[in-house]
């Protein structure tokens, strides 16, 4: 009966389809109609496309749960009562965006970009990356992204990205895999490799450049491996949930793993720092208030230990008079808190960060602070940004962050949305920096889903 | 009177109609249905955002909550994107980006028809939707929001 009703609503889109062109040129149609005509078509395609959809997915459905016809439709028999106190069935929702090859769903990103800079020195974190170059395209990150449901609380999410790095060479990182169990809205657990969540940018967009407004990320916020300050990547278990708070919409996060993070210096120098990390703790919460929906505030706490242990090539750099060597291990605190109001068209970003680091069984520390803030607002399909950053890292020798240094300035420009699956970026940046010019650079970016 | 002019009486008579209906379609309320057996009676406002924004994922009981929605153009696809407010792309990418983070499997069930908004409900027994309250059938359970049902004064989804 379905599958009928089904059937003749495609007959009718049909039937539509043929008379209204007909009708349209008999009646020598306007440019206004023509529109129309173009929207009908359209609707009717989306229809036929849904309705596709849902006779697959009512194939599955059929053959997963339902031995019996589903023709009685008139009231609940007592049948279909015993059927409906039954323990529900797996929730398989599937639009056609997502794509599903057995049981797995998967979704690509990607982005292409060109820069230029004002300089011709490298500057990692901005992506610009070939010496010698003002200008020059790159790829960045090209992202797969698998998930599948084992039970109705359990299921395996992962994050495969081909990054490009010097002389167009891509590495492959599994940037996410995770055996997920969501015992409830108030206890979900995560066990693999995650992203760690200091701060909201992590959590929110990811790695995929087609979700961010902007071209790139915030200094702050970039992955270790573009010369990022966080450690963003770990191996552990993450714990997340509800708590029961009515209308305040708490929420917490507790993460317990090991990260091993090497970030290359901002420069481009080729040396590498290996943090060679301990085990990490970083717990936090937010909260997401019923009286302001769109409002999300958070904080949290993050603690590891690292080391300053410079490599170039592969081998030790030499050490300077007056610096600790590798052995040296110093407690690493990062503290954040941020404001974010995401709602009607707006989009409103503020985080702080104080990175704390401390020579253990010394008096030496380092206090770090940074934060950015971004709002942007959508205008049709246009949606105008305005981002300044601020990052004020110590340049002291003995400072693990030493390649950052002072470095803050606006960035603005505008992300446009060709349709629902490609978006273009321009991204216009001014960053001041201590001891160095300031850096002026333009950014376009074509980001995609497929 | 000659066959135009009755011919030209109906085709009037048929828009004044189909004026008067969707401008009474346009005033109804949207109500929020579930299963039959499902045992919530109320919902409030915030708790109603939360459950379409995905944030709130099961019920009291532990059930995993599934969202069936309708397409985009419908009046229940209309109250959604108000209750959450957000524009249909920006509902798109907030979906996408609830999968990606892990926090949902798949952007809501969409189905084009009340139809089959019905079939979903009974086959899905723990699911909400909305609807249009004209369109409400048997077996769609209607809840209430704040305590207050589709039709009367401070009924927040229209």
């Amino acid at each position: 009966m379905l599958k009928g009703g089904i059937r003749t609503r495609i007959d009718c889109a049909l039937l539509i389809l043929a008379l209204v062109p007909a009708s349209s040129r008999a009646q020598t149609a306007s440019p206004s109609d023509q529109e129309t005509i173009t929207q009908l078509v359209e609707q009717i395609k989306q229809l036929q496309q849904q309705d596709h959809d849902l006779l697959e997915r009512i194939k599955i459905l059929e053959s997963k749960q339902l031995p019996a016809s589903p023709a009685a439709e008139v009231g609940p028999s007592p049948s279909q009562s015993a059927e409906q106190t039954a323990p529900p069935p797996t929730p398989e929702a599937l639009p056609h965006e997502w794509h599903d090859v057995h049981g797995i769903r998967w979704r690509g990103f990607g982005e292409v970009d060109y820069q230029v800079l004002n300089q011709r020195k490298p500057e990692l974190g901005t992506g610009g990356f070939v010496p010698g170059s003002q200008g020059n395209f790159y790829t960045n990150e090209f992202g797969l992204f698998l998930t599948s449901r084992l039970t109705d609380k359990a299921s395996v999410l992962s994050e495969i990205i081909f990054e490009e790095g010097d002389a167009q060479s891509y590495s492959v990182d599994l940037r996410r895999m995770l055996l997920k169990y969501d015992w409830n809205d108030h206890l979900k657990f995560s066990f693999g490799r995650y992203q760690t969540n200091i701060g909201y940018y992590n959590w929110a967009f990811r790695s995929a450049a087609w979700l961010q407004t902007t071209a790139d990320r915030p200094l702050v916020m970039q992955y270790a491996s573009d010369g990022g300050l966080l450690p963003t990547q770990a191996i552990g278990v993450s714990v997340t949930g509800a708590i029961p708070s009515e209308k305040l919409g708490l929420n917490y996060i507790a993460e317990y793993g090991s990260s091993d993070t090497i970030r290359p210096e901002l420069n481009g120098s080729g040396q590498v720092t290996d943090e060679n990390n301990g085990n990490h703790v970083n717990a936090g919460f937010f909260l997401r208030p019923d009286a302001v929906p769109g409002l999300q505030i958070g904080a949290s706490y993050y603690h590891d230990q690292i080391s300053h242990n410079d490599l170039l090539s592969g081998a030790p750099t030499p050490l300077l008079p007056g610096v600790l060597g590798p052995s040296t291990r110093y407690g690493q605190t990062i503290v954040n808190a941020y404001v974010v109001y995401v709602a009607h068209g707006i989009e409103f970003l503020n985080e702080g960060f104080l990175i704390r680091q401390t020579v253990i069984g010394g008096s030496l520390h380092f206090d770090q602070p940074a934060f950015y803030s971004q709002f942007s607002k959508q205008l049709g399909r246009l949606r105008p940004f305005f981002r300044y950053q601020y990052v004020n890292a110590n340049s002291n020798s003995n400072a693990i962050l030493d390649d950052v240094g002072l470095r803050y300035g606006p960035s603005f420009g505008a992300r446009f949305d060709l349709n629902n699956y490609i978006a273009f970026k321009a991204q216009l940046d001014h960053t001041a920096r201590a001891g160095e010019p300031d850096l002026n650079g333009l950014q376009l970016q074509f980001a995609f889903t497929f | 009177m000659g066959v135009k002019s009755i011919t030209t009486l109906l085709l009037l008579g048929l828009a004044v109609l189909s004026l008067v209906s969707r401008g009474t379609a346009q005033a109804e309320d949207i109500a929020v249905v579930v299963s039959s057996n499902n045992p919530a009676t109320n919902l409030s406002p915030g708790d109603l955002r939360k459950i379409f924004a995905g944030e709130k994922r099961s019920w009291p009981g532990g059930q995993p909550i599934q969202l069936v929605t309708r397409g985009s153009g419908c009046p229940e696809r209309v109250a959604l994107l108000k209750l959450l407010g957000m524009s249909e792309g920006e509902y798109k990418m907030y979906w996408t980006a609830q999968v990606f983070r892990g926090e949902a499997d798949a952007e809501p069930l969409i189905v084009p028809s009340v139809g089959m908004q019905k079939e979903a409900l009974r086959l899905f027994p723990w699911a909400i939707s909305l609807v249009n309250v004209g369109d409400v059938k048997s077996g769609m359970k209607v809840i209430k929001i704040d305590g207050r049902m589709p039709g009367a004064s401070g009924y927040p989804l229209h």
